[in-house]
């Protein structure tokens, strides 16, 4: 059974959706959302296999929610968009699904022949890292807050922590935990503003205020904060070259 | 009908050209050199006739100058009020005909008391006709000196203002021409379009009449957009009516999410408006309030006729104006229209509300003539 969730800020057009998609026998719409920020809490709580993502809704744009999302875990993305022609240009290079409306009963099954033929070959990877790359996704960052999803400005984040299969996303203000791998976190956010100071930390570089020398040629890295971490030698040159030092 | 507009604007730019105008330069230009040449004549005829004291010609002359002067800087200051006669140049000279008495008045009393003031204070006497034949020369010189630059400065003048009508027509037809194709660009704007289709192509499946309403409006509105020729004015009837076509689609697409109240007073409806003001309004309205708001917007079109003026007001829940983007083309366009059509008396004001935002057009009433 193929998990879909539907995703745009038109009733009609869910309604039509939903409709052709729930005469297939492998499929199960688990869920609809009426625009960007509850289409990504959707994907969180349900998990659903594919998404059909309207581009243009209110709030997050779908381009926007696909671009929050991990690389390796996201579902099968379906764009869905009237007019882009920005964006279509990228999903045709990248060959990522899109339909375009109006479309028709024989294009939608098209598109679903399509998803059912396709093993894991990381074409969910490619709509993620394709809407990162149309979007200013480095710039904000969707966080959990108690049950719904937030948008943070990432220049507030003075560092990042991972821990299991979790990132605490430390602000001046307050930590979010997300269940992501930082690895993914900072490709999503750029090395031009994050960078890493051992295997499990990385820190924004415009929060850091010293360093001091430790043994062995680690060093220990103070934060505008206070906060002391403690940056290994394996990341040391690259962070003092990104810094001229 | 343009024409008539466009004198309200002629006090604004009145105001601004305070300082010395290109026409006010070259006049003065002329009048020196005149005057010059009028001074320099009188200096040879007086060697000629055997006089000594230079400074006799130059004080006659001198004071006719200085009294001339004085009438035709009031004559520039007061110029533009005439302005608008200009194109009825008989009013126009009558006009200024009227002050002719005045000015033969003041300028023999002014130029006779300066040159016996002066004779007297060098100790000599100032000798002339008699006060009647003085009254009577004088008129004529100045019938025909007042005559010559009149017609002058009626050339300039004339000039000057059908260059800044041409110049304003330009204007005005590029915010026309703008308006139009920013107007073409909106109903035939792909997004619209697309959406209002598969909003049509979802419809039928369910609900034949509905989809079959929404496809008529669509159709009603390419047809008034593809009508729509490049008449500049409309009644206030015929615009609403656009918005009300374009407002039906976007309900049919958001009905969930959007709400419209209209309060448009009848008498307003024969009011006259530059077409197509509105739509841009409307769609900001559906922009920023609808398609990025989660919660139900809800969007008041409001006319009404204050007086001598016709307001319109478009007001939308869900936004604001910092979250907005700086006047985007289409309130530019529409300020510019308002400004060149009405001068001071056409404004667009963008107001902050508690829950959203307003924005008010106010312009000159004038009853709309098909």
């Amino acid at each position: 059974m193929m998990r879909v969730l539907i995703a745009d800020d038109e009733a009609p057009a869910r309604g039509k959706l939903q409709r052709w998609l729930s005469e297939q026998g492998d499929i199960e719409v688990v869920a609809e959302s009426e625009d960007g920020l509850s289409a990504a809490e959707a994907i969180e709580r349900v998990k659903p296999d594919v998404v059909f993502l309207d581009i243009q809704m209110p709030g997050l744009s779908g381009l926007e929610v696909a671009a929050q999302l991990e690389l390796e875990t996201a579902p099968l993305i379906v764009f869905v968009t009237a007019f882009d022609e920005h964006a279509i240009k990228a999903f045709e290079l990248n060959a990522i699904d899109y339909l375009l409306k109006p479309y028709d009963k024989d294009r939608l099954l098209k598109t679903l022949s399509r998803i059912r033929a396709r093993p894991a070959d990381g074409s969910a990877r490619a709509a993620v890292a394709t809407a990162r790359a149309q979007t200013q996704s480095r710039d904000r960052l969707l966080v959990p807050v108690g049950e719904t999803l937030q948008l943070i400005d990432s220049a507030t984040i003075e560092w990042l922590e991972a821990s299991d299969n979790y990132v605490h996303v430390h602000t001046s203000s307050r930590s979010y935990i997300l269940r992501r791998t930082l690895q993914d976190l900072l490709e999503q956010l750029g090395d031009e503003q994050f960078a890493r100071i051992h295997k499990s930390a990385a820190v924004n570089i415009a929060s850091v205020k010293a360093f001091t020398p430790l043994f062995k040629g680690d060093y220990e890295v103070q934060l505008r904060t206070g906060k002391m971490l403690r940056l290994s030698r394996r990341y040391k040159d690259q962070l003092f070259g990104r810094i001229g030092r | 009908m343009a024409v008539a507009h466009l004198d309200l604007a002629t006090d604004k730019h009145a105001a601004a050209s305070r300082r010395l105008s290109r026409t006010d330069i070259v006049l003065y230009s002329l009048w020196s050199m005149f005057w010059l040449l009028m001074i320099a004549i009188a200096v040879q005829d007086y060697y000629r006739d055997g006089g000594r004291q230079w400074w006799q010609p130059v004080l006659w002359e001198g004071s006719s100058l200085a009294m001339a002067t004085v009438w035709l800087v009031l004559q520039r200051r007061v110029d533009r009020r005439y302005a608008a006669l200009i194109d009825q140049p008989l009013r126009w000279l009558l006009h200024h005909i009227k002050w002719f008495p005045l000015i033969v008045i003041t300028f023999v009393v002014s130029v006779y008391s300066i040159r016996h003031g002066v004779y007297a204070l060098l100790g000599q006497t100032y000798h002339h006709e008699p006060w009647s034949q003085v009254l009577i020369y004088e008129s004529v010189k100045l019938v025909v000196f007042f005559g010559l630059w009149l017609g002058l400065i009626f050339g300039f003048d004339a000039f000057a203002r059908s260059q800044e009508q041409r110049q304003r027509m330009l204007v005005l037809q590029k915010s026309l021409a703008e308006a139009q194709l920013a107007h073409l660009k909106a109903q035939l704007r792909p997004h619209f379009f697309f959406n209002a289709l598969n909003t049509i192509s979802a419809l039928m499946q369910v609900d034949v009449p509905r989809a079959d309403r929404l496809l008529t409006r669509l159709a009603d509105l390419l047809r008034a957009t593809l009508q729509w020729g490049d008449q500049e004015i409309t009644s206030l009837r015929e615009e609403i009516r656009m918005l009300e076509l374009y407002a039906q689609i976007m309900q049919e697409r958001f009905a969930d999410r959007v709400k419209l109240a209209w309060q448009v007073d009848d008498a307003a409806l024969a009011g006259s408006i530059p077409a197509l003001l509105l739509q841009p309004l409307l769609e900001n309205a559906f922009k920023h309030g609808v398609e990025r708001c989660r919660d139900a917007v809800r969007i008041e079109i409001e006319g009404h006729r204050d007086g001598d003026r016709l307001r319109i007001a478009i007001r939308n829940t869900g936004s604001t104006l910092a979250s907005g983007s700086p006047a985007g083309v289409g309130l530019r366009n529409c300020r510019e229209r308002l400004s060149v059509l009405y001068g001071d008396a056409g404004n667009l004001e963008l107001i902050q509300l508690p829950d959203g935002v307003e924005v008010l057009v106010t312009l000159p009433w004038q009853e709309h003539r098909a």
